[in-house]
């Protein structure tokens, strides 16, 4: 590696040390694998843009499942394309084991109050607890909704009714069929607005 | 049903309803409830709050290191070993002349092939962007790819496997409808040289059509395809015994009817044109509470062996290899993919079903050590999806949760 490369991987360490003693939250070093995704994603996963995922907790089997089906051209995104284009399935193995490790932090959205009631209510007759778990809170291939950031979800929703938003088993795709374009905005600030974690 | 006039004024009310509703609550119209998940359908009220939910494999595949391999258990006298990895999704086996084990995917679009360079095992993914090629079928130098559209074949593959020749069709137009269900085929060479197949249920518990909830066959060289076995909800496991050249097969039973019922099954045809009962009757004796009204058991043929309920066969072979003990030949080994479809899992195992006197199968655990916890979610850290015996008389088994091949041997006492 060259004396450049190693200067700007240390300062980007250090930039990432920086801001993990700012969140407190992260025991860890980032892997190197890993340092080119918290410039978007946030130090440890934990996103403060709303249009960018948190990946903070998520299960394992979630992250790798989606960093393939990127690769493999299933979703597309102008940014994720070509980032997980290089990957091997052993990179994608690994970044998930470090994401689902980190602590999620505390949901920084605030759903509307007259939202609570209506989001909760569309999310069990929609199904969504059936899958994502009664708390929102994700497990083996399903994401955390609890806490996501509002503008991704609203843009994953949107993209499963309107089909194009790849779906491993076509569970979502037939869950998203029948919500309103208001059901969505509910439904992605009440999801938002939950507690990330049990503790 | 209501007579015509009835229904229009049932329709004319309802409408008065909804004006007066929509105009006196001033909130959304009342929503129809979202059309829930294919796995879902079938279910009655009681299990709509059901945790019950299907697993879905590692896509990128795990390395062996990180798993508990070494509590995979075997009868005494033999060993299990991980052969191969780095095969996200492995289901379906086949072996080629020269000793290539091919190997289909469902859930991805892969056929890999495994090259054994004197212990050291080579994986090379041979065919990419193929619609769920699950099937694999080897042959005098063709492999046979079985997608859910269509057969295809693949001649002279084992001496080009870096530059595989282009796919000749078999047969098209299998997958008409394009929609969700059981549409991944298994594929087997029977002994009239006609390639089998499964065409599923296109869900849970529905009507199918003619040529759905079956097994049929095609003649690769004429193309022609016919039913072979009806009433057959879903099988992706089949074998001819290597004595009465009869065909026996694995079913997947209907979800949603409880921790106990129905069985899945393990069947045997003695011809061409029997019906085995769905949608109708499960595992023989159980009528389905809607389809069943009206209908006897007794109008199916009954199955060889009930296996479990939710257990999930999927591959099966009869055992003619020259390695194991005597008392193994032409018993049947099962690979049980393991159930979710239950409160405490079972299966997640390969098992063994050997013959009395009197030819009455019975089944016992033979290789175990996937289930962890029978009630935690996950249950398991792997899932058994096929078996196929080597030339010498090793058992291969895939794992498609993971991505690995085990090898099981026998070196005695």
């Amino acid at each position: 590696m060259s004396g450049r490369g190693r200067n700007s991987a240390s300062a980007a360490a250090m930039f990432a040390a920086a801001l993990c003693f700012f969140h407190g939250a992260i025991a860890e070093e980032v892997p190197r694998k890993a340092q080119a995704c918290v410039l978007c994603h946030g130090p440890g996963g934990n996103s403060t843009d709303p249009a960018m995922p948190s990946l903070a907790g998520q299960p394992a089997q979630f992250i790798s499942m989606q960093l393939f089906m990127f690769r493999e051209g299933n979703r597309k995104d102008p940014q994720m394309s070509p980032m997980a284009s290089s990957l091997s399935n052993a990179d994608m193995n690994e970044l998930a084991a470090y994401f689902s490790r980190q602590k999620p932090a505390a949901a920084s959205h605030a759903t509307a109050s007259e939202n609570a009631a209506a989001g909760r209510r569309l999310s069990e007759q929609h199904h969504c607890v059936q899958c994502h778990g009664p708390a929102l809170l994700g497990l083996q291939h399903i994401p955390r909704l609890a806490g996501q950031q509002f503008a991704y979800l609203r843009t994953q929703l949107r993209g499963f009714k309107d089909k194009t938003r790849a779906d491993f088993d076509g569970n979502m795709t037939s869950a998203a069929e029948l919500l309103s374009e208001k059901d969505i905005e509910i439904l992605a600030d009440y999801l938002s607005g939950l507690a990330p974690s049990r503790d | 049903m209501s007579p015509a006039p009835f229904r229009s004024l049932i329709s004319l009310t309802s409408a008065l309803v909804c004006v007066f509703s929509a105009g006196a609550a001033q909130a959304q119209p009342p929503a129809a409830p979202a059309a829930p998940p294919s796995w879902q359908q079938g279910r009655n009220a009681e299990q709509e709050k059901s945790p019950l939910h299907p697993f879905a494999i590692e896509v990128t595949g795990k390395t062996a290191m990180l798993l508990p391999v070494d509590k995979l258990k075997v009868p005494a006298g033999f060993k299990v070993e991980v052969w191969a990895e780095g095969l996200p999704g492995a289901r379906s086996m086949a072996l080629g002349s020269k000793g290539t084990v091919f190997v289909g995917t469902r859930q991805l679009k892969d056929v890999y092939a495994i090259v054994d360079r004197g212990g050291k095992r080579e994986v090379k993914t041979i065919l990419k962007d193929l619609d769920s090629p699950n099937g694999v079928v080897f042959s005098r130098g063709t492999l046979y790819v079985a997608e859910r559209h269509r057969i295809t074949r693949y001649d002279g593959i084992e001496s080009r496997l870096d530059s595989p020749p282009e796919a000749k069709v078999v047969v098209d137009g299998l997958d008409p409808q394009k929609q969700p269900g059981h549409f991944w085929k298994f594929l087997a060479l029977g002994p009239d040289g006609k390639l089998y197949y499964n065409v599923g249920a296109p869900g849970n518990i529905v009507m199918p059509a003619y040529f759905q909830a079956g097994i049929s066959r095609v003649d690769p060289r004429t193309g022609i395809i016919e039913n072979y076995a009806q009433g057959v909800r879903n099988s992706v496991g089949f074998d001819w015994h290597p004595q009465t050249r009869q065909l026996w097969f694995t079913n997947h039973g209907r979800d949603w009817l409880g921790d106990e019922s129905p069985n899945d099954t393990l069947h045997v045809a003695t011809r061409k044109g029997q019906h085995f009962g769905y949608p109708y009757c499960h595992q023989g004796d159980t009528l389905d509470p809607e389809f069943g009204k009206n209908r006897s058991c007794s109008e199916f043929t009954p199955p060889a062996l009930k296996l479990g309920a939710h257990i999930a066969p999927i591959g099966m072979r009869f055992y003619s290899g020259k390695m194991f003990p005597a008392e193994y030949q032409n018993n049947i080994f099962i690979a049980m993919r393991g159930s979710w479809n239950r409160a405490i899992k079972q299966g997640y195992d390969v098992t063994r079903v050997s013959f009395d006197a009197d030819g009455k199968p019975k089944m016992e655990p033979f290789l175990t050590g996937f289930l962890v916890d029978e009630k935690a979610d996950p249950p398991m850290w792997g899932r058994p999806n096929d078996v196929m015996v080597m030339r010498d008389g090793s058992l291969l088994v895939s794992d498609d949760q993971n991505g690995i091949i085990y090898r099981v041997s026998y070196a005695g006492k």
